[in-house]
């Protein structure tokens, strides 16, 4: 039936679910990644205080700031390697 | 979210609040381990000392302040990445 373009199949209601969810597991992953791994960078583990001191928390901004630049930097150059890689192996025909 | 209907919502909505629930036991048993590693080194007896109990409790308060902030950043960040994206595809 749909031989020419996607989508010409309607996608079920389960599908179209589960595609949201997977998206909104993605970016929780992300954030605890995030937050662990900037705590550990940043938070002094000795816990003399209970507040955030100023220098944490400006490191806690930079942390994350950086860690969407490195996630963004790392996707683009891996999605650029793969299309030198699909360019240079070829396959006949229109790109599938 | 995107186009889905009223029905699809609503599953979609006790899907996600089945997951709040598992995930808030992650971030309590995260918090547990994490404040336990960093506080409690002396088995010399079986109760919290004095000192691991202040320090759990700085350990907590710490905790959930670098969640707050990092979670704002995080929304911010979320979102100037995602309008950045649907720019570059139309």
């Amino acid at each position: 039936m749909s031989m020419f373009g996607f989508g010409a199949r309607q996608p079920t209601s389960a599908e179209k679910i589960a595609a949201v969810e997977n998206e909104l597991k993605m970016i929780a992953t992300m954030h605890a990644r995030m937050t662990k791994i900037c705590s550990q960078k940043c938070i002094d583990a000795t816990y003399r205080e209970g507040d955030l001191a100023k220098g944490e928390a400006v490191c806690l901004d930079r942390c994350s700031a950086k860690f969407f630049e490195a996630h963004q930097k790392i996707s683009d150059q891996l999605q650029s390697q793969s299309q030198a890689m699909a360019g240079a192996g070829g396959g006949g025909g229109f790109g599938i | 979210m995107d186009n889905l209907t009223k029905s699809e919502q609503q599953e979609l909505e006790t899907r996600l609040q089945k997951r709040q629930v598992k995930e808030f036991m992650t971030l309590f048993g995260g918090l547990v381990d994490n404040c336990f590693t960093a506080c409690v080194d002396d088995f010399t007896s079986k109760a919290l000392s004095g000192r691991e109990n202040g320090c759990i409790s700085r350990c907590v308060i710490k905790s959930m302040a670098t969640q707050t902030r990092l979670s704002e950043r995080f929304a911010e960040l979320n979102q100037s990445m995602t309008a950045e994206m649907q720019n570059k595809r139309f």
